[in-house]
């Protein structure tokens, strides 16, 4: 069982809300790895959209994202990038 | 009795409706709580994700429409509903309490969905708050569905005629739907500018207010409305006469968005010839790409506090050079003027702790606490030297009242520099240096400052209220706050007089540089260089282009001689009603917001 986590900062200058939490969950379901996000206390399922938009991680929030799985590495990785640059959607 | 017609709410659409009110209640469909037997929960849960592929198909199908009505980017907010619909964790937790509570489909749902309700509902995240309308339009959805009710009958009752439809709160989906009938005008009570239904209706073209406080109790359904979306109003009873002049406004709105459109790309000199440079106003990030589609060249004031507002770190100084880089790149061959952390009063990032102050707006803040917190200045000024590497940045600095403030920044730039050189990290050593015109001080120092500076750049806003000694935040005094006073009028022209006499580039980056009366002033004076909020630009450039600048410069000469704000603008209205239609103006004012 491989294990990644990372933190990483909200680039999206409007946060993490509906349509950037979308593309988020889309990418974290294509890997086998249960991955969580966390921001201060409250830590949520990362292939959950509803859980993800609940975090209200606005621009600048730190995040910590947690994969467990055969492709934790890779994921993690995938995730953190995806967070760090989308900050000109929408 | 006029007052009590009229309900203020915000425009968040622009445009004119009037018509018969349509009061829409889309209450969420009521429960009644039944359980179910063991044999059952197979069924139940059938029947719930039955339901969620029916509203997902009627999503898809609101998706396909607003791609071809509205466009692909707002059809978005239907993909990431048709996400939140499926989302497996939830749907799991649905189906567990109708397997182990052996509740009904839709008691298990609204009892889930009302628990993230309450969370969304109470967020401090703004963002998250209005997302709970995404909520309920996705609830009523499958609500209906598992009722077996259609919300197809409420639509129809509603688009039965051209009607003005006010609900408490308007969903993206009941927004694109309604836009299918025969509805004329959206209103609704709760909601922003920010609403997903928002975005949608200004997409569709169709006239929207919302954050009508109190509306659903003072309007009945049938009663004869005019719903402004351009000022963010809902007229009950209107006369024959408000009628009228609301139609009048709106055609001389729309006049003036295609005199603005029919110019576009087109260069912004005066009508004798002259050019003058428009450039942005940035905030955010996000205002990047709309100030290049509206043809800025370059950057006047990139503010960079965003950066550390809401943050609880600051910036490193590798997050901050790549950014600069980006956006000095993005307009290049354009420059962009950065400028400095201009912290204080009420913006302050967590990471600081200043104490509180009796006076923030004499106080510590802008270059005084840059200077004061030298880590954080250097920081800044390394990653703007690392960016002017291979971009056209500028640094700028904010609230300079003495040369001193200048020769500080200066030392730390050479030391900066030199610390680039030894670390071996490539930067640009001729990064431009320029003073805000801010206070009264700078302004009677421009000779002085120009000594140490590259540019200037006058801040009207502030420059006015430390004029004036007025604040521009006191509703009480807003009608003492105005930047045409004689006085600020005459520190204008002495900025420019000053700085182009010392061969220094000035521009003015106020709200002024976006004001028609201020625009013709501005240009009478001697600036030729503007630099607007990314919205005006159009109106900037359309007016720029109907100035004939002997009659600007004869205007601003009057102008410095007036004795009260009521001569300045007097002056320059004339002057203006002489090439320009101000009624078309007045409606530009509107437009611009």
């Amino acid at each position: 069982m491989n294990y990644g986590e990372r933190l990483v900062t909200v680039e999206n200058r409007l946060g993490l809300h509906a349509r950037p939490a979308a593309e988020l969950v889309k990418l974290a379901a294509k890997f086998e790895s249960e991955i969580t996000i966390s921001k201060d206390e409250m830590a949520v399922n990362g292939k959950s959209i509803l859980g993800v938009m609940t975090l209200a991680a606005e621009c600048g929030s730190v995040l910590l994202l947690k994969a467990e799985g055969a492709d934790a590495e890779r994921a993690v990785e995938e995730l953190a990038k995806l967070l760090a640059h989308n900050y000109q959607e929408e | 009795m006029k007052q009590e017609r009229l309900i203020k709410g915000i425009a968040v659409s622009p445009g004119i409706a009037v018509g018969p009110v349509y009061v829409m209640r889309t209450e969420l469909p009521e429960i009644t709580h039944r359980v179910i037997s063991r044999d059952e929960v197979v069924a139940e849960a059938d029947r719930l994700y039955r339901a969620v592929v029916e509203v997902r198909q009627e999503l898809e199908s609101l998706m396909r429409h607003t791609e071809d009505r509205a466009g692909i980017e707002e059809a978005k907010i239907f993909s990431a509903q048709i996400a939140m619909l499926e989302d497996q964790e939830f749907l799991r937790a649905v189906e567990s309490l109708v397997r182990d509570n052996l509740l009904t489909a839709e008691r298990a749902f609204e009892f889930e969905a009302l628990e993230l309700r309450e969370t969304w509902g109470q967020s401090s995240s703004a963002t998250l708050q209005q997302r709970v309308a995404d909520l309920s339009g996705i609830q009523t959805r499958v609500l209906h569905r598992l009722l077996g009710q259609s919300l197809d009958d409420v639509l129809h009752e509603a688009g039965d005629r051209p009607a003005i439809v006010l609900a408490r709160d308007l969903t993206p989906g009941l927004t694109v739907q309604l836009e299918q009938g025969s509805v004329i005008g959206l209103a609704s009570e709760k909601g922003a500018r920010t609403s997903h239904a928002a975005i949608l209706a200004r997409s569709m073209g169709l006239p929207c207010v919302m954050g009508l406080v109190g509306g659903i109790d003072r309007i009945r359904s049938g009663v004869t409305a005019l719903l402004d979306g351009t000022r963010g109003t809902v007229l009950i009873d209107p006369t024959d006469i408000e009628i009228a002049d609301a139609y009048e406004r709106e055609g001389l709105r729309l006049e003036l968005g295609r005199e603005l459109e029919s110019i576009l790309g087109q260069p912004a000199v005066t009508s004798d010839g002259t050019a003058v440079a428009l450039r942005a106003n940035v905030d955010l990030p996000e205002e990047v790409e709309a100030a290049a589609e509206h043809g800025a060249e370059g950057v006047g004031l990139f503010r960079t506090e965003f950066l550390v507002v809401g943050r609880t770190e600051l910036p490193r100084e590798d997050e901050q050079a790549e950014f600069f880089e980006r956006i000095g790149r993005r307009f290049a061959p354009y420059p962009v003027v950065i400028r400095s952390y201009d912290l204080g009063g009420d913006k302050f990032p967590a990471a600081f702790r200043a104490a509180p102050e009796s006076n923030p707006f004499l106080g510590w803040r802008a270059i005084r606490v840059c200077l004061d917190e030298p880590d954080v200045f250097r920081t800044q000024i390394r990653a703007m030297l690392r960016a002017r590497a291979s971009s056209d940045v500028r640094l700028m600095l904010p609230l300079i009242s003495q040369v001193e403030e200048l020769v500080r920044t200066r030392e730390m730039m050479a030391l900066a520099a030199e610390e680039l050189e030894r670390e071996g990290i490539a930067f640009g050593p001729d990064l431009p240096l320029g003073v805000m015109v801010e206070t009264p001080a700078a302004a009677m120092m421009v000779e002085e400052l120009a000594v140490y500076s590259d540019f200037l750049s006058v801040g009207t806003n502030d420059l006015t209220q430390y004029t004036l000694a007025v604040d521009r935040g006191n509703a009480r005094l807003a009608d003492r706050f105005s930047p045409l006073h004689p006085a600020v009028v005459r520190l204008l022209r002495r900025v420019v007089d000053c700085a182009l006499c010392r061969g220094r580039d000035v521009s003015v980056c106020g709200e002024m540089a976006s004001e028609p009366l201020s625009i013709l002033l501005l240009l009478g004076l001697g600036y030729r260089v503007l630099s607007s909020s990314p919205g005006a630009l159009p109106l900037v450039r359309w007016l720029v282009r109907q100035v004939d600048l002997a009659a600007a410069q004869r205007a601003a000469v009057a102008a410095v001689e007036a004795a009260t704000t009521k001569e300045v603008i007097d002056i320059l209205a004339q002057t203006i009603g002489e090439h320009v239609d101000l009624n078309l103006l007045d409606a530009g004012r509107l437009s611009v917001r």
